[in-house]
């Protein structure tokens, strides 16, 4: 009996010391109070468009009396134009793991490495408790400033922006199609009046909050001004990419795969900081 | 010799104004030629890669690629006006004269949908206290031809009035003013509206009416007149 006890002591203590290891990678909180997750390297297709295009109704089977208004060709016309326009993307590889806030910068965390709180949704204009709203009001510039002085207080590591390609597969979590409508209204805080306090609604399969809705966030990568990115960003441009739209989007933009661009109405453009891994 | 070149500067200027409906007083914010003074939001969720181009002196608005609409801004952001324009707009397909727009297309809309709601006032992401409809428009409304729109904006909380060629429609005072960071000037707009998804699957009912493929909305002697 005796021996058993050991026994299962022991399995414990192995089963609960790598776990604290394993918590230890896959988590980490730094002196701001910045909650990260370690998404682990790979790769996935990006920018890959199939529009769906509609097909008569088999029951009115007269084209002149669809709900749509599509006249006779129209139904055609509409899959020509769509096969036309698909394009089968390309392989994104994220080759190093890295650590991504599972939260949106907070005007809390703003605050404390700025001094200062850019945002409009602030005070009588919220509900509740603005230092745990997402910041927003801030330029790309902003943002360098904001990493300018984190990477200066968090000696030893390196904060940055994520990359689009990693901003995306952090917010698809291994999902390979875009997200259903059904889905995007369960985890994104869209078409309200304000931003809302993080990680309220629920987590991308990869334990991340508010990827989709609540503020637009900030990438590294220029916009290429076209739909998608392309397999490589430009070098220079006058706008940098924004994902994830914010409380103002809708089940349209608020996915994966919209990339849009600054500078956005500004009292919804916010940011998610990458932490780099030590490898 | 006097007389002579009196009576041709009455016919140029007669000829002129044969062509230009533009009211007096207001100042062109299209020049005709090119998107000059114009940029297209990266952040609507309509599109961001609308096709805007000028054809034939008009703005001419077609979605790009299949399924994506977009917003068309203008630069310059207005408080106090009147927006004259002519619009011809092709049917089922979905678009809209925005008015203080953000940089996203939140904005006081006019509603462009023929057969259907054209002149009507609603929101583009945006709750608009008080709507109205163009109920009178039937007896002006001339169908897949150019028809021209006034709309007067004034106050912190709006006060706007439609003329669809020159009748008025409807004049509203807004309660409040219903931009949530409160805005009390923004951008003209002109919409195209999505109409497909990304990719298949992920959409709960079909969108494919709000723009018969191939449609574009046309839009020509566009104008303001700012008001103090």
């Amino acid at each position: 009996m005796k021996r058993n006890f050991s026994h299962v002591f022991l399995i414990s203590l192995v089963l609960f010391l790598s776990g604290a290891v394993w918590a230890q990678d896959s988590v980490y909180t730094n002196s701001t109070g910045m909650e990260f997750k370690r998404i682990p390297a790979g790769s996935f297709v990006m920018g890959k468009f199939l529009p769906p295009y509609p097909r008569p109704s088999v029951e009115s089977g007269n084209a002149s009396s669809q709900a749509n208004g599509y006249r006779e060709g129209d139904y055609k016309l509409a899959e020509e134009l769509a096969k036309k326009d698909a394009m089968p993307g390309f392989t994104a590889t994220i080759e190093k793991s890295f650590y991504i806030g599972r939260f949106e910068v907070t005007q809390g965390q703003w605050k404390k490495i700025m001094g200062t709180n850019p945002s409009v949704f602030q005070g009588k204009k919220v509900p509740d408790d603005a230092n745990r709203h997402p910041v927003e009001r801030v330029t790309w510039a902003d943002v360098q400033k904001f990493l300018a002085k984190l990477n200066q207080l968090e000696k030893g590591r390196k904060y940055r922006l994520p990359t689009e390609a990693e901003w995306e597969y952090a917010a698809r979590a291994g999902a390979t199609e875009d997200i259903p409508w059904s889905k995007i209204r369960q985890s994104a805080q869209i078409g309200l009046r304000s931003t809302s306090i993080v990680g309220q609604k629920a987590p991308n399969a990869w334990g991340l909050y508010d990827m989709l809705g609540n503020v637009w966030e900030w990438v590294e990568d220029y916009y290429n001004e076209k739909i998608f990115a392309d397999s490589i960003s430009p070098k220079s441009g006058s706008e940098h990419v924004l994902k994830g739209a914010s409380f103002t989007g809708d089940v349209k933009n608020a996915t994966y795969m919209t990339h849009a661009a600054g500078p956005g109405n500004g009292w919804d453009v916010g940011f998610r900081v990458v932490m780099e891994t030590k490898e | 010799m006097r007389t002579f070149l009196l009576v041709l500067l009455i016919c140029t200027v007669s000829n002129t104004h044969a062509q230009n409906s533009i009211p007096r007083g207001f100042a062109r914010i299209f020049n005709e030629q090119d998107l000059n003074g114009w940029h297209i939001s990266r952040t609507s969720h309509q599109g961001t890669t609308p096709d805007c181009r000028v054809e034939d002196g008009a703005i001419v608005l077609r979605e790009h690629p299949y399924g994506q609409g977009g917003i068309l801004l203008s630069n310059k952001k207005y408080k106090n006006f009147e927006l004259y324009l002519e619009a011809r707009i092709d049917s089922f397909s979905n678009g809209g004269i925005f008015l203080r727009s953000t940089e996203s297309g939140q904005a006081y809309q006019i509603e462009l949908s023929e057969p259907g709601g054209t002149g009507s006032l609603f929101g583009e992401m945006l709750r608009v206290s008080k709507t109205a409809d163009a109920s009178g428009r039937s007896k002006v409304w001339k169908p897949n031809d150019w028809n021209s729109f006034r709309i007067r904006m004034t106050g912190d909380t709006p006060h706007i009035t439609l003329w669809i060629n020159e009748v008025k429609m409807w004049e509203v005072q807004e309660p409040v003013n219903d931009f949530i960071a409160g805005a009390t000037k923004g951008m003209i707009g002109l919409q195209s509206h999505w109409s497909a998804t990304y990719g298949p699957n992920v959409a709960e009912f079909d969108m494919s009416g709000s723009w018969r493929p191939g449609a574009a909305h046309r839009f020509r002697n566009i104008a303001i007149r700012e008001l103090k």
